[in-house]
């Protein structure tokens, strides 16, 4: 069976969608005295699934990168170019999300102190030079050796992102899941866990289709190259 | 600005977005497969135009 990744995406989407609702007409309030807007916390239901769905990418790309390095596949750079997209879209969804209740909570959207912040918006600014010069620049192996290398030594970020929190709690929350403090409730892990199931889906579907979308891209510079040899 | 009201033109943005880069993804699709199905069209055309040509010789 041959499940296209449009449909995948839409899948995702729609859960995505349904995260959203849940998070703000049935997860519970918080507590108003933990927090200065405590509405505006409710996106947190869209901030930490697209962070882990931004991670899932990144991982991919890492294995993209490494596997095209090594192996010259065609498979693995379609998955590298197909990844950076996907991170680029889930991260930039992460760090709107993140300035838009930092600009509630804080009173400033950004914090240039804080350490998660800024390794997770360099992960995310890497995936754009990764999308925007691919675009740019003429395919070949040059090309494809130089952004493999730069998928490959950015996934540093990733551990360093992910422990950030523990290591230099400066102004980002700690961890609420996974830890021995469990400080969610029963509704809000439920909407939580929709939601990183639905920006998981969501990503896997990116990814299926931007693979399909590259695989296209080869086949038409192939097809453009065969006739215009003809035409000569 | 109320805070269920920034939260809501918050979301309304962000699914925006998201839908909109999802579509983008269609459109890619779409765009792409359609020059490939002509260029192959404009190809087997001149494969059976040229060997009209050499039976006609």
């Amino acid at each position: 069976m041959n499940i296209r990744g449009e449909v995948v995406a839409i899948i995702g989407f729609a859960g995505a969608a349904l995260t959203l609702l849940l998070g703000m007409m049935w997860a519970p309030s918080v507590s108003i005295n933990a927090f200065k807007a405590p509405e505006a916390q409710r996106i947190f239901y869209w901030h930490v699934p697209s962070a882990w769905a931004a991670m899932i990418a990144f991982s991919m790309l890492f294995v993209g990168s490494i596997y095209w390095f090594f192996k010259r596949s065609d498979w693995a750079w379609r998955l590298h170019v197909a990844s950076s997209e996907a991170g680029l879209a889930t991260g930039l969804m992460c760090i709107t999300s993140g300035c838009i209740w930092g600009a509630a909570e804080w009173g400033v959207p950004w914090d240039w102190t804080d350490v998660r912040l800024n390794t997770f918006a360099l992960l995310t600014l890497l995936s754009l030079y990764l999308v925007l010069g691919r675009r740019s620049q003429p395919d070949g192996v040059e090309t494809r050796d130089t952004f493999a290398a730069f998928g490959m030594y950015g996934f540093v970020l990733v551990p360093v992102t992910y422990i950030a929190t523990r290591l230099w709690q400066i102004r980002h929350p700690g961890p609420v899941v996974a830890t021995s403090e469990g400080s969610l409730n029963s509704e809000m892990g439920l909407v939580l866990f929709i939601g990183a199931i639905s920006f998981t889906v969501l990503t896997i579907g990116y990814v299926m289709a931007g693979m399909r979308l590259t695989k296209l891209e080869m086949r038409l510079e192939d097809l453009q190259r065969q006739y215009e040899e003809r035409l000569r | 600005m109320s805070d269920q009201t920034y939260l809501t033109a918050a979301y309304i943005c962000m699914i925006g977005a998201l839908a909109l880069w999802t579509w983008t993804v269609f459109a890619r699709s779409k765009s792409l497969q359609e020059k490939i199905d002509s260029l192959e069209k404009a190809m087997s055309v001149d494969d059976s135009t040229s060997e009209g040509e050499e039976e006609n010789e």
